[in-house]
């Protein structure tokens, strides 16, 4: 009898169950990943990403299963367990396929892959190479409310400054504001990468309920008369003087012009605005360069996509996700997106006081990026109220620029706080 | 009171950063547009317009089409019909 309860107990020290019930909390974070799963694959909300962000959050929660990513503390050591004993070594001095034999396949692709800042400017040039710049040379004008629409950015770091976040966590927390998943995780692996994971599901689902927090902004801060202006009026009215006569050219000269500028103004944005204009080259040039155009958009996004989604979930860990940082991530994360959103259509408002051609504020609400989701859903809102005001070029202008404002600030903030 | 300074410090240059890269961006795409309108304008328009004239050749008027319909009639014994007519 004895025997047999022995055999029992080594088989429930063997499965993960043990542990589980050491630490229930462990549950918490299998319901957090169903849930993720189910908004997912259900509700439809970023599929590419939360799947499998949700299933890297799954698979690193299973004591023993050492899929779970280490974050090195401040000094980079992790505990490493060696000839049954755990020592606390440094991690980067560990090479690669040491840390794949001590730490497990996961800690291996999260090192080599994301600390390295190797994937986000990869998908950023699988987003230029997805990226028409066509509607934003047609409106050069709107792209200034790309500007504004970064304000939310620097508005949640104040206050989560004055909460108690160090100016790192702080930065990475309003860089969720700028609503680009990729920019989010390049500055958060660069300034506080103990809140990767965390942020990147803040930032991916607020992307993911843009239908949902602009019309809510918009409702809150524009009139109908304001939401009725018809752009395509406006332009009957008050025509640009500039006419474009040959887009393809411009559209091949354009990356290549605004990489030079932006890496001499801001080089610390450079990987991120370099790979994104890189990819839409490849795209532009056309036939020539068909092959990378469809590598980059296809092959290397999709790959790079999997292995990003993968490594964030992962870094969610019992220790790592269940604490105050993460309630005050998610609350900071909504107001960086809803200040985003409020600032973009105050620039309108403003500009709108002094100039004769009246822009509709919805223009102002896209500067955040999440692109192209936020134009359409402007587009949306125009057209409930006038059918035949469609404001979606307009609106893919100043949200394109969103794109390059929140890279450009994700340069300032690495290079001021890294 | 440190961290509120690094704050302002950083809303102030961060902002103007991004001001001033998106108006050189603007600006930069104004010239590279007159520039483009310059030195390279309407290279696109060439194929369209070979691509127009390959079109309306395909109009037959009614007397020709019966003539052709009942020759086709009976060349193929009542089996055959025209589906397409071109000039070559």
């Amino acid at each position: 009898m004895e025997m047999i309860y022995d055999i029992l107990d080594k088989l429930f020290q063997m499965t993960a169950l043990s542990a589980i019930a050491e630490n229930p909390l462990f549950i918490v974070m299998y319901l957090l990943a169903f849930t993720l799963l189910y908004l997912g694959i259900v509700k439809k909300y970023e599929p590419l990403l939360l799947v499998p962000i949700a299933f890297g959050v799954l698979i690193a929660n299973f004591p023993g299963g050492g899929m779970g990513v280490l974050q090195a503390n401040s000094d980079g050591l992790v505990p490493v367990m060696e000839n049954g004993q755990t020592v606390m070594k440094n991690i980067y001095e560990m090479p690669l396929h040491q840390i794949a034999h001590d730490l497990g396949l996961m800690n291996y692709l999260y090192y080599a892959l994301i600390k390295s800042g190797l994937l986000p400017p990869i998908i950023f040039m699988g987003v230029g190479a997805l990226t028409d710049f066509g509607p934003m040379l047609r409106n050069l004008k709107l792209a200034i409310f790309g500007a504004a629409a970064q304000m939310g950015i620097f508005a949640v770091l104040m206050v989560s400054l004055l909460v108690g976040f160090t100016p790192q966590e702080a930065g990475s927390l309003g860089i969720i504001g700028g609503a680009d998943g990729p920019t989010a995780i390049f500055t958060t692996i660069k300034l506080a990468p103990h809140l990767l994971g965390p942020i990147a599901i803040a930032a991916y689902s607020y992307m993911a309920l843009v239908p949902v927090i602009i019309p809510l902004v918009v409702k809150l801060l524009c009139s109908e008369k304001e939401l009725r202006i018809n752009m395509k009026q406006m332009d009957k009215l008050y025509p640009d003087t500039l006419e474009i006569k040959n887009m393809r050219v411009l559209k091949i000269i354009f990356p290549i012009a605004v990489t030079t500028i932006v890496a001499i103004f801001v080089p610390t944005a450079v990987s991120l605005v370099g790979m994104l204009m890189f990819g839409n080259l490849v795209k532009e040039i056309g036939n020539d360069t068909n092959r990378l155009f469809d590598a980059a958009s296809n092959g290397i996004m999709n790959a790079a996509t999997i292995f990003l989604g993968l490594c964030v979930g992962a870094t969610m860990t019992v220790d790592a996700f269940i604490n105050f940082q993460t309630l005050g991530i998610v609350a900071g994360g909504f107001c960086a997106f809803a200040l985003s959103i409020a600032s973009g259509i105050f620039m309108v408002k403003i500009w709108n006081l002094f100039a004769k051609k009246k822009i509709n504020p919805l223009i102002g609400a896209t500067g955040l990026s999440a692109v192209p989701m936020a134009s359409r859903v402007c587009n949306g809102i125009s057209t409930k109220y006038d059918p035949k005001n469609h404001v979606l070029n307009y609106c893919m202008a100043s949200n394109i620029s969103g794109v390059i404002g929140s890279a450009v600030a994700a340069g300032v903030l690495i290079s001021f706080l890294g | 009171m440190d961290n509120i300074n690094i704050g302002l410090e950083l809303m102030a240059v961060g902002m103007a950063t991004v001001f001033l890269i998106l108006i050189i961006v603007i600006q930069l795409g104004k010239l590279l547009i007159s520039m483009v309108n310059k030195f390279a304008p309407e290279e696109a328009v060439a194929p369209k317009k070979t691509a127009a004239v390959a079109q309306p050749a395909a109009t037959v008027d009614a007397g020709t089409m019966a003539v052709l319909a009942e020759a086709v009639k009976q060349i193929t014994g009542g089996k055959g019909k025209i589906s397409k007519v071109t000039k070559l």
